[in-house]
């Protein structure tokens, strides 16, 4: 009877149903199971109010969207330009940082590629570099810095560590370690993509830029209401000023004023569109964060993860093992379904897991982020590609062939970052 | 009917504004409070709390009027289009249902927390912050069973996928 309902279900989300609706399905089955009454449901979504960090969702989603109306990405690109257009392969390396730092910010990476690549594309040709080669670079750095503050991915994957850590006996999984921890990764896979890009081309090298004082002044000055930005979060954040939701708040009132006010690139009457706008997407999320904590309230209840634990590590005795399982598993998912539903669905089974193999639960949180990143440039399934296809009138195929060499040497940074804990960790603990 | 729509949409847009606004406005106001004057306000931190959760639903609610919630859609794009009308009935009748569950317990859950429940903060009673969670879910659910019947007489408007 059980495993009827539960086949219905996967058949139901196979077919498109919300997968809100799917887990609250799945949580409801369980609870009926044990007995246990479904006003179970009411108590575990209204959990979601005990959390103190998760204002910052709303908040860092609001700040990103009203970013990404905004002409901040002109801003970004003219300013990013001035400053490394003149290295060798000074336009990459300017594609890079500017999708890096506007993804943090937007959180979306779709968001990115629309943005920015309206900008850079033309931008890298005019520079001289090969098409191929620039579809490829755009479609890898419209997930780039998903890693970096303030990303919502890792906020969100923080926010059910924490919930968890209830019932669980783990570190502390605080969401500033989650943000220094990221760092260096993020700043690796940077690094790692542009020294790609040198090495790609050093056969036809692409004429380097000059070097305007002048340009940099003017980028500089026009940016100068967003350059504070970073220091306002970067700084709130890390010298314990501010909590994070405290740095959310301040951040969302700073880009409002900035955005609307001193740059009025908003006008006023579409503010409340936009506010509708980014708060249902966050509506979207919160649904399924707060049903996921249902289901993962059901989970410990029945002593799946042990179950889980067990199963595995019959199967998979070692840590590295399972790490490599674990990349394979969270690529795909990745590719397949939205980040949000994968944290969600995934983090409640694979946390008290991935600790039974002492994987630190930060370090597991930056893991799971690179993957998702990763994800979204995986053929033949992963969203950016199909947003590249759409955005720069491009076969899929072509994207494809263009995409896989930085997607290699992103496969490789992530090998660094799942074997070589310190990486993540050496901030935090 | 439809005007009743039109006025839920309204109040809708208007509270996730203003919410979100008063969010924003407190959170920062207990930041300056603290940091310049040393004090603060005891019902600020439980409020913003509970606003997360009534933007959250607030939000939700929105995102069913034209079906954009968060889903795994991998069978739908290989189907004809009359199957697909099928399959989106069946969908939607139980993604109704479910919400409806979750209402009538959760209202349940309520009326003992109206007897017998305590208060949020001074002058609040917490049932006042919790109900947003019924009539959030009765909304979408009454908005699913809409949108089963619109697909029923061939009238529902197209899926739209969530914002990226």
């Amino acid at each position: 009877m059980i495993w009827i309902a539960v086949l219905a279900l996967l058949l139901l989300a196979l077919c498109g149903a919300p997968l809100f609706a799917i887990i609250l399905g799945a949580a409801a089955i369980g609870f009926l199971t044990m007995d246990t009454p479904l006003a179970v449901l009411h108590i575990t979504i209204y959990q979601l109010t005990d959390s103190v960090v998760l204002m910052a969702l709303p908040l860092f989603t609001f700040a990103g969207f009203l970013l990404s109306e905004a002409k901040t990405a002109d801003r970004m690109m003219r300013l990013s330009q001035a400053a490394f257009g003149w290295l060798p392969g000074g336009m990459a390396l300017v594609a890079l940082v500017a999708c890096a730092f506007f993804t943090a910010l937007t959180g979306g990476s779709g968001v990115t590629i629309v943005a920015l690549g309206a900008l850079l594309l033309p931008a890298l040709a005019k520079a001289g570099y090969q098409e191929k080669f620039n579809l490829g670079l755009m479609t890898s750095s419209g997930s780039l810095g998903l890693l970096l503050v303030p990303s919502v991915p890792l906020l969100v994957y923080g926010i059910i560590a924490q919930q968890m850590s209830q019932q669980l006996d783990m570190p502390t999984v605080e969401i500033t370690d989650l943000y220094l921890a990221g760092l260096a990764p993020a700043l690796l896979m940077i690094i790692a993509l542009y020294l790609w890009c040198l090495w790609a081309m050093r056969k036809q090298p692409v004429p380097k830029q000059a070097f305007s004082f002048a340009e940099l002044r003017g980028a500089l000055w026009e940016a100068r209401w967003e350059l504070p930005l970073p220091v306002v979060v970067l700084g709130g954040i890390f010298s314990g000023v501010l909590v994070i939701s405290e740095a959310a708040a301040v951040t969302a009132l700073y880009v409002l004023v900035a955005e609307v006010l001193l740059y009025r690139d908003i006008p006023l009457r579409k503010l409340p569109q936009i506010m509708r706008e980014s708060m249902v997407m966050v509506g979207g999320i919160l649904l399924i964060l707060a049903v996921a904590l249902a289901f993962s309230d059901y989970l410990v209840f029945a002593g799946v993860p042990e179950t889980l634990f067990a199963f595995i590590q019959t199967h998979v005795e070692s840590k590295l093992a399972f790490l490599l399982l674990l990349n394979l598993v969270l690529l795909a998912l990745g590719a397949l379904l939205d980040i949000f539903a994968a944290l969600v669905i995934m983090v409640p089974l694979i946390l008290p897991v991935a600790l039974g193999y002492g994987i630190d639960p930060v370090h597991l949180g930056i893991i799971f982020v690179a993957n998702m990143q990763i994800g979204y440039i995986t053929p033949p399934v992963g969203m950016n590609l199909f947003i590249a296809s759409y955005r720069f009138h491009k076969p899929i195929t072509e994207l494809f062939r263009a995409t896989i060499p930085f997607m290699m040497v992103l496969l490789a940074v992530l090998a660094l970052i799942t074997y070589v804990p310190e990486l993540s960790l050496f901030l935090v603990r | 009917m439809r005007r009743l729509a039109r006025w839920l949409n309204y109040l809708e847009d208007g509270l996730i504004v203003l919410i979100l606004l008063m969010m924003i406005g407190l959170a920062v106001y207990q930041i300056v409070l603290r940091n310049v004057f040393s004090s603060s306000l005891v019902w600020v931190e439980p409020l913003l709390q509970n606003a997360v959760l009534w933007i959250g639903l607030l939000g939700a609610m929105i995102a069913s009027r034209r079906d954009e919630h968060i889903r795994i859609d991998l069978i739908n794009s290989w189907l004809k289009p009359s199957a697909r009308r099928w399959l989106a009935m069946v969908v939607d009748l139980f993604t109704c249902a479910i919400c409806a569950v979750v209402a009538w317990h959760s209202m349940l859950f309520l009326f003992d927390e109206m007897r017998q429940g305590g208060n949020a903060f001074p002058g609040v009673p917490s049932w006042m912050l919790q109900a947003m969670i019924p009539i959030g879910f009765s909304v979408i659910s009454v908005r699913y069973l809409i949108m089963f019947f619109l697909d029923l007489l061939h009238m529902r408007p197209p899926m739209q996928e969530p914002h990226a």
